[in-house]
């Protein structure tokens, strides 16, 4: 009894995750065919949402190990998966609130490793497997990705220079939509897969399935539906900061740096070093604005690589708190639920103080928490507009006069 | 456990080099189209202009369609 509410519980919060995993990745793949208009932003989580379930269902091969090398693979329980999973909610939901890009992948090991070292201490952790797998790809893919849309980008204005803007943005924006859908499929390719690989251990570990088999078709069903609907509700705090917060993206330049996005995704998922999709293609941003000779918010740069550096232990401290709760039963389980709701609600109260969505995502770059939001420009408030019209009613001279 | 130089090596060189053909391909192309059919308007001929244009594009177009090979497993 009490395993199988273990086991239902942590399909269900494995499913959250995947959502999450959703929204916080939607815009690695959306935000620059959005700040350029190349997709309206309905137009673009949609496709891109479709895309990342159609890559779900196609990846056939489960998540082999979702230890990831980090701990011994015997040391994954439920608990464990249900604390760690806990932790890299809270952390995705955190990082989303401002408005930050965040690896979801590192958010999920954190909190796993958190979990682990309290259940089974710090030794357990394979320290030098954190540094190769975890602190290096976060330097190497944003220089990577960077170097290679800095150049792209610098070849597509010089070829370009002598061509009409109306005859190049047409081809530009085609570019653009094209590579940004080969990143959403390649999401769900592999993101879409980690939840399957959760819940088919879990599966296989309370003995509802036989070892060895794939995942069932409901539960590939189920996280592709969970990651589309995640993408489709849009992340839309990340998406502005990556397609407005970092630097001005134009059409040639978000072009070249879709282009880098998804080479630099397909040469390390198929060449043997493993980059995050986050960190790719924040680092092709970044970088086409370089090769641009655009102005980059370094200060929204900074943070970013903090909170990606702050991600594995932010998520690992969630996830080691939440161990302490899951392994007591059916009551731990049930604390740990409430307070997972209890923490989303307190996250998405907050997030209402300043509401983005599809409308607003490009009317300004900040993403603010606390603050009353300044739109850039009066004019472009949209709040303004009703009282504005009344404005321009003539009035009789006459009154004015008198 | 030791970090794997060279895999990481191939990895930046290819992602580099591909990001580069593919924009030289589509901003090319963009282009030879484009000045084909300002030269049309002005009244001359662009054919072999547009042509090469839409050749380039169309090699571009194969990258994606080449991108997409990768990433479905069922393709390989």
């Amino acid at each position: 009894m009490t395993e199988l509410f273990v086991v239902i519980t942590v399909i269900v919060v494995a499913l959250i995750f995947d959502f999450t995993n959703g929204f916080h990745d939607s815009a690695n793949a959306m935000a620059g065919p959005i700040a350029t208009g190349a997709l309206k932003p309905r137009v673009a989580v949609i496709l891109a949402a479709l895309l990342n379930l159609i890559g779900a269902c196609l990846s056939t091969e489960v998540a082999k190990t979702i230890s990831g090398g980090f701990f011994d693979d015997s040391l994954i329980t439920a608990p464990i998966i249900l604390a760690g999973l806990l932790g890299a909610i809270i952390w995705n939901l955190l990082t989303w609130l401002v408005g930050l890009p965040s690896s979801s992948s590192h958010a999920l090991f954190g909190g796993l490793i958190g979990a682990v070292i309290v259940g089974a201490g710090l030794s357990s952790v394979h320290g030098w497997v954190i540094v190769s797998k975890v602190l290096l790809p976060a330097i190497v893919a944003p220089l990577v990705a960077g170097i290679a849309a800095a150049w792209a980008t610098r070849l597509a204005y010089q070829i370009t220079r002598k061509t009409p803007s109306v005859h190049s943005n047409t081809g530009f924006k085609y570019g653009q939509a094209f590579t940004a859908s080969m990143v959403a499929l390649a999401h769900g390719t592999s993101d879409g897969q980690k939840t399957m690989g959760v819940i088919t251990l879990v599966l296989i570990a309370a003995n509802l399935q036989p070892s060895g088999t794939g995942p069932q078709l409901w539960v590939i069903i189920a996280a592709g539906v969970a990651i589309g609907l995640g993408t489709y509700s849009g992340g839309w705090r990340i998406m502005r900061t990556m397609g407005k917060g970092i630097v001005e993206i134009e059409t040639p330049q978000g072009a070249a740096s879709g282009a880098a996005t998804s080479a630099t995704i397909l040469a390390s998922a198929h060449l043997g070093f493993g980059l995050s999709t986050t960190h790719v293609s924040t680092g092709s941003i970044l970088g086409s604005g370089v090769g641009r000779g655009a102005q980059v918010r370094w200060s929204v740069a900074r943070r970013m690589v903090f909170a990606w550096f702050l991600t594995l232990p932010g998520a690992g401290l969630v996830g080691g708190l939440a161990a302490l709760l899951s392994d007591q039963g059916i009551s731990g389980v049930v604390v740990l639920l409430v307070l997972l709701a209890v923490a989303c609600s307190i996250i998405y109260f907050f997030s209402r103080r300043n509401k983005i969505n599809h409308a607003n995502v490009t009317d300004s770059h900040e993403v603010l928490v606390l603050a009353a939001a300044t739109p850039a420009s009066y004019d472009d408030d949209p709040r303004l507009e009703a009282p504005q019209k009344p404005k321009k009613i003539k009035r009789p001279k006459a009154k004015s006069a008198a | 456990m030791r970090i794997d130089w060279a895999a990481l090596g191939i990895v930046a060189v290819v992602s580099i080099a591909t990001s580069v053909i593919f924009t030289i391909l589509l901003a090319a192309g963009i282009r030879l189209v484009s000045v084909a059919k300002i030269k049309s308007n002005e009244g001359g001929s662009g054919t072999a202009t547009i042509s090469l244009g839409y050749v380039l594009l169309g090699i571009a177009a194969l990258l994606v369609l080449f991108g997409i090979y990768l990433i479905v497993p069922q393709f390989h």
